[in-house]
């Protein structure tokens, strides 16, 4: 491109350092609330007004700070879960109907126990806690692993395999819970039994035990991918199938253990959610939207560039805002769903910054020459 | 400007000062270099000499770091090769880039600034067809480029470059991966090119008496610089080797003769498909036994590559046996082939041997992951395998600044290199090598051969697959010239003479 007599070129770049890709996230963070501020303008707030609504309820109010940690986690879980199937270049768009099959698992635990009789039935939490989290790994993970099995055995594609899976675990809570189904709650309203308290999960300054798992996972995580001989194995699977099963990695093993890994991580989410967020403890009516947040792991995912770390301060990011934007649209009466908005806008200005991790403008005076 | 009015002998491309630094490699250090119409001219260089990249800036792949690029006479500068294109410049490069679904005409036309224009395929085949009279290359256009072999590919870029317009050709090691027959063919094609004032050509190789033959100059890199310009007639076999490498260069390969023991590998009626689901193998009986080479002569699309992927694991049987010590391994996967010794050499060194985005010590592991010595509790041994890494960057004299490189910013010959020396480094009791030496130069070629000499004396059994049927004569014990599938006899070494196996390889029993 030709400006007067400078020409502008886009240069490849070599490399480029973790606090540079840093940056540019946060520059993408800056120009995403900027252009979000004319949406308020639009609406006649003064977006400075909304974004201090939104940043001091989503990070800073004594309510919305736990309500934000919730989502973080819930969305930390799912990324991971989108993650690891992705480092062996596989596509987990299943988490909706894997974190169902967890909290199902959770549940079906749960409702073996005898809890959904009486609120004040006393069970052992020492023993049916962690029962139950087994119940929602292998929900999740037998859910994510009819996925790995048809890749790996008949060479299907995972988005679809998984999207239908969505389809079917939705229905099938859906089912659960109904008035008549077996985990129907006392009400009889479309939700599921109510854990009685003496299984509720522990709360630790008013923060559910799971983050301690999510932030577990992502260490976890971390060193399997950098260190280990299974991550070495899935990693090369990912960049080349080819090389990889030259080498005697199972094209079949790979995908199945990534979307067994995946699926359990997003069954946790699920018990999360549903059984160890405070004043939840229940599948709720409104389930559905969870399965629409779990998406969020996939941008979230996409934007860390599958670093598990790095994935942290993002989930944080869009669990604040998610929360902040829901409370802000009640506050100051707007007509629209702020939190879609700046989070869609978010996602693309994040898209759009990572052009630059790979490419530099470059100006140059134009010499007198042809080209 | 486009090349038009040129007269043979006018120098019609001219690199003047190219320097190129990447990180820890100066790989072109100041070259001056110009070729003239009707002018095949060689440019010659040890494995990492600087070569592809020299043409790449040529054709505007890369941007040189300082330099200045002339096109007859007038001063360019190439952002990308749309630039260099329409300059006239045309390139096929050592990997080859076409897409394999696609026909031969589509891959043609794909990507031509015109295809936007181009409906009518019906007279752009036509054109195509005049160029091909008027060359000799004799291909299909309808037929599907996974459908070829490695010669119709090359004859494919070839094309799509000249129905581009190009009159510079660059051709990066046109005849590394062709059998014997078909470089004859490719090279009389470039003779008429010449011929024809318009063309001119390049020409990257490391086998020297093909750049004696055909090129009428050659200019020799050394470590990215500039070692010698020559015209061949004053050039001789080994004075360009010296150029090459520095010293003095003796082409010798000490032939070890050990005993030979039992039979390691035994096959039986094997037969096997290839991708086009049609049988390519088709039930061939051999053995192969401890302390010797058996050297399989064929041309590429024989046979040869489904034989070598049925025995490392990577494709099936559709019948027959294969037996390791005895034992019926025919259903064993690529893992367990490994586990028990086999060590497989693959033809593709991209993609299959190797994973570009890996780092070399990376790369290297992948043969050993699987060792319980490289890794404790499921958790590697970094230091071990980066041990390992170096050793074999040395020994091999891999042309690498550190082992944390990626493999894809390796030159051609030094990821080759690499490769094999992780293979042979396993020390495996049966070797299947598959065109070990394509893409090296002289000296490597050389090494590789002696470090197959080496396994040989230590009493491996060593498959041999080569196009190169001076490599198969002078390394094989025994020799088994395939033809469509078929073993056209196994000669023991004494009776395998450059006629009847040549004879052979051409479907004569
Ligand atoms: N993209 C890159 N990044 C870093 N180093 C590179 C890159 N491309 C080439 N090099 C280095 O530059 C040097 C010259 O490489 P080049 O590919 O030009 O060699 P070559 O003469 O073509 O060798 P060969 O005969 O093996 O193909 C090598 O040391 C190589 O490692
Ligand atoms: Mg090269």
């Amino acid at each position: 491109m030709k400006f007067g007599s400078y020409k502008v070129k886009l240069e490849k770049k070599v490399n480029l350092t973790g606090w540079q890709a840093a940056m540019i996230s946060i520059l993408a963070i800056i120009f995403a609330l900027v252009l979000v501020s004319f949406i308020f303008l639009h609406a006649g707030v003064n977006p400075l007004v909304g974004y201090k609504e939104i940043f001091s309820y989503g990070f800073a109010n004594a309510f919305g700070l736990p309500l934000t940690i919730n989502k973080s986690i819930f969305i930390l879980l799912c990324t991971f879960a989108f993650i690891v199937p992705m480092r062996a270049g596989l596509w987990n768009i299943g988490m909706a109907g894997q974190l169902y099959a967890g909290a199902l698992g959770a549940f079906a635990v749960a409702f073996a126990f005898g809890a959904k009789g009486s609120q004040s039935i006393d069970l052992s939490p020492g023993i049916v806690i962690p029962l139950m989290l087994v119940g929602a790994s292998l929900g999740g993970a037998a859910s994510g692993a009819i996925a790995g099995f048809t890749k790996g055995r008949f060479n299907t594609n995972e988005i679809v395999v998984t999207m239908m899976i969505n389809f079917i675990t939705f229905w099938l809570v859906a089912h659960m819970i109904k008035e008549g189904g077996p985990f129907m709650g006392s009400g009889g309203e479309g939700e599921g039994f109510k854990l009685p308290p003496s299984i509720q999960a522990p709360i630790i300054n008013n923060v559910p035990f799971t983050i301690l798992i999510a932030l577990g996972l992502a260490g976890l995580l971390y060193f399997l991918f950098a260190k280990t001989k299974i991550g070495y194995q899935i990693k090369a699977y990912g960049l080349c199938p080819a090389a990889a099963k030259y080498a005697g990695i199972s094209p079949f093993k790979i995908p199945l253990l990534v979307f067994v890994i995946g699926g359990l991580i997003a069954g946790l989410a699920g018990y999360h959610y549903f059984a160890a967020v405070p004043g939840v403890f229940k599948i709720t009516k409104n389930y559905g939207d969870f399965g629409d947040l779990a998406f969020y792991g996939i941008i979230c995912g996409l934007i860390s560039q599958n670093n598990p770390l790095a994935a942290i301060p993002i989930a944080l990011l869009f669990g604040g805002l998610t929360n902040g934007g829901r409370f802000v649209q009640g506050k100051l009466n707007l007509g629209f769903g702020i939190d879609y908005a700046l989070l869609g806008v978010l996602m693309i200005t994040l898209v759009a910054f990572q052009f630059f991790f790979r490419y530099k403008i470059v100006w140059k005076k134009i010499e007198k020459e042809k080209l | 400007m486009i090349l038009k009015d040129i007269k043979r002998g006018d120098t019609v491309l001219e690199a003047r000062g190219i320097t190129k630094r990447f990180p820890g490699v100066v790989a072109n250090d100041h070259i001056d270099f110009g070729i003239k119409a009707g002018e095949i001219h060689a440019i010659l260089g040890e494995n990492g000499a600087g070569k592809t990249t020299l043409m790449k800036i040529l054709f505007g792949l890369v941007q040189p770091d300082e330099g200045e690029i002339y096109v007859h006479g007038e001063k360019v500068n190439f952002r990308s090769p749309l630039d260099a294109i329409h300059f006239g410049i045309g390139m096929v490069h050592q990997n080859r880039k076409l897409i394999p679904a696609h026909t031969v005409i589509e891959n043609i036309i794909l990507g031509h600034p015109k295809s936007g224009n181009i409906l009518n395929l019906k007279r752009t085949g036509e054109e195509i067809t005049e160029l091909c009279d008027k060359y000799g290359f004799n291909i299909d256009l309808k037929a599907k480029v996974w459908q070829l072999s490695e010669g119709e590919k090359q004859v494919v870029e070839i094309l799509k470059a000249l129905y581009r317009g190009a009159k510079i050709l660059i051709l990066d090691e046109p005849t590394s991966a062709l059998a014997p027959p078909e470089t004859k063919k490719l090279l009389a094609s470039i003779k008429i090119m010449t011929g024809d004032e318009l063309a001119i050509i390049p020409f990257i190789t490391h086998k020297l008496p093909i750049v004696l033959t055909v090129s009428e100059r050659v200019t020799v890199l050394r470590r990215g610089k500039v070692t010698a310009r020559l015209k061949t007639a004053d050039a001789t076999e080994s004075n360009l080797a010296k150029e090459m490498v520095g010293r003095e260069v003796i082409f010798r390969l000490e032939r070890v003769e050990v005993g030979k023991g039992k039979p390691i590998l035994q096959v039986e009626n094997l037969s096997a498909l290839n991708d086009k689901r049609v049988l390519a193998l088709k039930g061939v009986s051999f053995s192969v036994h401890e302390g010797e080479i058996f050297g399989i002569a064929g041309v590429s699309g024989n046979g040869q590559q489904v034989l070598a992927e049925v025995l490392a694991g990577l494709r099936k049987a559709v019948g027959g046996k294969v037996l390791t010590d005895g034992i019926n391994i025919t259903h064993y996967t690529s893992l367990e082939r490994w586990q028990k010794g086999i060590g497989y050499i693959p033809s593709e060194r991209i993609d299959v041997g190797s994973i570009g985005d890996f780092s070399l010590v990376d790369n290297v592991f992948m043969n050993y992951y699987f060792d319980d010595e490289f890794s404790k509790w499921g958790i590697i041994d970094s230091k071990k395998i980066r041990k390992l890494t170096k050793e074999i960057i040395s020994e091999y004299a891999v042309a690498a600044p550190s082992s944390d490189i990626t493999a894809k910013s390796l030159s051609g010959g030094n990821l080759q290199k690499l490769i094999l020396a992780r293979v042979l480094s396993r020390k495996p009791r049966l070797i299947i090598a598959n065109l070990p030496t394509q893409g090296l130069d002289v000296g490597a070629t050389e090494f590789v051969q002696n470090k197959l000499m080496e396994a040989k004396k230590e009493r491996a059994g060593i498959l041999l697959i080569s196009e190169d049927l001076d490599e198969i004569l002078s390394l094989s014990d025994r020799v088994a010239p395939i033809y469509e599938g078929e073993f056209m006899g196994i000669l023991p070494g004494e009776q395998a003479t450059r006629e009847n196996v040549g004879a052979m390889m051409a479907g004569l029993k």
